[in-house]
């Protein structure tokens, strides 16, 4: 079962380019974005020149250090958000092409069992891309730190005290880390529902993963005139029991960021403890692993061919 | 003789139609075996059933294997080809070797880079910028480079030119071929097979008409090209199929010795061909 994963999942990086080409592109367009902003502050006042990362105009290490986080929150959140629609259509595709280009008869020839394959696909869209994802937002904050140091040293601005020494990039970069690949457990239910429809619909799979639970939520409006089913599946998108410690509204309070705060910590706003014993986690697993187990069943009795 | 297939009583059914209806045979090491039916004759689910890519009814065995149970284990020892184009077309050469190479303990990437050595296929092409008779040599210089004990083509040189075709017989032959393997094959141009075969099986409706081997073939079945009174006589030993060219009556028996129809006509060893649509037109009666 495991010895042939690394084979399985590199074949998946070899079919799915996106799902490394989009956080490079997200990178370089993040990159020229910053380069950008650079240059366009500089052209139109001297104030504004290096205001936007760790500029010698922003009042104080702390303010400094909100600005740099919130950049670094910022860019993470854009990949997140590339993470999402990638992982979606990554799921719904991996089954479902094979099908269509008939080149199923030809992984099937090979012997690796449908479990395998099945597996292989879940572990790429739940730990393999979140993975890749945050490979992509270290190298993008790393590019546009060392960016951001020449244009401040460019500008005589000491780049070793106002951009590095103002940012927490280990607590920063871990906390990327937990954040994708926390996400891609905590959203495996709705990985394994997509890689479900992608081995059993017969054509069209996205409208076939979302219809479903449309028409579930709206015949229970229509019947009992609640929406837990809707509320439920929308709720889980927050992943929750990780932030449970952190209010948005505290976390945007300039207080917050005065209040002795020596060092701006996104890590303490986690609770990975909180998280792994939630029964949200746990509960998703097993429907994960139910979901798993029901594409394994129709790509190894499904005869198409 | 060492029994690699040993199919008892197997069906198939898909609804209601019976695609396999409870057929019975051996398959033995050493042989090539070509399995000919019509289009929905019941070859390809045969196949699949053999290869453990769709469960049956019945007992089935393959290399001692349950092959759906137990299809890891014998895709080790066993290769196909399908009759489509079946590899996928967003990937290299290189890209494909790697994989068989990584997943397939019986795979000598060395064997298929000398083989693919032979064709045209450039190492660093994708299967979408190859000719359909590139991807099959691809595909046959991947399987050819396993150590399989059973090969299973189905349709395997299906919209390929002739050139293609008869390389594609000949590597196999040459190349592949010795006591230790044994080759399933079907296709539709039993003409360009029937000189490989060992042994030849004919389905329709899901049933066997016909297994033999092809010594056994032209002892059992003989043609008789003949006109007028030994026609006539012929007529009168009971001819499983007649037809008629240039003027003349051309029967095909079963189990008539050939003494018995010497003197009738020209005697000659039916073509598998003409045995299969005399043996469906019979069956069709």
């Amino acid at each position: 079962m495991i010895a042939n994963q690394p084979a399985l999942i590199k074949r998946e990086l070899w079919e799915h380019r996106s799902i490394y080409v989009t956080p490079a592109a997200i990178a370089v367009i993040v990159t020229l974005g910053v380069l950008a902003t650079l240059m366009l502050a500089s052209g139109f006042a001297k104030e504004l020149d290096m205001a936007i990362f760790g500029a010698q105009n922003l009042a104080g290490d702390v303010e400094r250090r909100a600005a740099l986080t919130g950049f670094f929150v910022g860019t993470s959140w854009v990949f997140l958000v590339a993470l999402m629609f990638l992982t979606v259509f990554y799921s719904l595709d991996s089954l479902y092409a094979e099908r269509k280009d008939k080149s199923i008869l030809f992984w099937r020839s090979m012997p690796a069992t449908d479990a395998e394959t099945v597996i292989s696909k879940l572990l790429t869209a739940a730990i393999v891309i979140p993975a890749i994802t945050a490979v992509g937002i270290w190298a993008t904050h790393l590019v546009n730190l060392i960016v951001t140091s020449i244009w401040v040293s460019a500008k005589g601005g000491d780049a070793s005290v106002l951009i590095w020494g103002s940012v927490s990039i280990l607590d920063n970069w871990l906390a990327a880390l937990i954040v994708v690949v926390a996400s891609g457990i905590w959203m495996s239910p709705f990985i394994a529902w997509f890689l479900f429809v992608s081995t059993w619909a017969k054509r069209m799979p996205i409208l076939m993963a979302f219809m479903p639970p449309i028409i579930l939520g709206l015949l229970e409006w229509i019947v009992f005139r609640t929406q837990y089913f809707l509320t439920t599946i929308g709720d889980r998108g927050d992943m929750t029991p990780l932030f449970h410690s952190m209010s948005l509204e505290r976390f945007f309070e300039e207080e917050q960021w005065r209040d002795g705060m020596e060092n701006i910590s996104l890590l303490q706003h986690m609770d990975l403890v909180g998280f792994v014993t939630d029964p949200g986690f746990w509960s998703g697993l097993l429907v994960c692993g139910i979901l798993t187990t029901a594409a394994i069943y129709v790509r190894r009795y499904r005869d198409d061919s | 003789m060492t029994s690699l297939v040993n199919a008892r009583s197997v069906s198939k059914n898909f609804g209601a139609v019976r695609a396999v209806d409870n057929v019975s045979f051996e398959i033995e090491k050493g042989k090539i075996l070509g399995l000919i039916g019509p289009n929905g004759a019941g070859k390809t689910t045969l196949l699949k059933a053999v290869l453990g890519l769709t469960d049956c009814e019945g007992d089935l065995s393959v290399l001692g294997f349950n092959p759906f149970k137990q299809r890891k284990q014998l895709m080790q020892n066993i290769c196909f080809i399908a009759d489509v184009a079946v590899l996928p077309r967003w990937i290299k050469v290189t890209q494909i070797l790697d994989y068989v190479e990584a997943i397939h303990p019986n795979f000598s990437r060395s064997r298929a880079e000398e083989l693919l050595l032979q064709t045209n296929v450039r190492s660093d092409a994708k299967v979408k910028e190859l000719s359909k008779g590139m991807v099959t040599q691809l595909h046959l210089s991947i399987i050819m480079a396993i150590d399989a004990k059973l090969l299973v083509l189905d349709e395997p040189t299906i919209g390929l030119d002739i050139l293609f075709r008869k390389e594609f017989y000949a590597n196999l032959l040459n190349d592949y071929f010795d006591e230790e393997r044994t080759i399933l094959i079907t296709t539709h141009q039993v003409e360009e097979i029937e000189n490989l075969l060992t042994d030849v099986m004919f389905i329709n409706d899901g049933k066997i008409l016909l297994d033999s081997s092809m010594d056994a073939l032209s002892d059992t079945y003989v043609e008789v090209l003949t006109s007028g009174e030994g026609a006539q006589k012929a007529r009168g030993l009971g001819p499983i199929a007649e037809n008629q060219m240039f003027g003349k009556s051309i029967m095909l028996f079963e189990g008539v010795s050939r003494e018995h129809l010497e003197g009738l006509g020209e005697l000659r060893i039916p073509s598998v061909a003409d045995l299969f649509v005399a043996k469906i037109k019979e069956a069709r009666k």
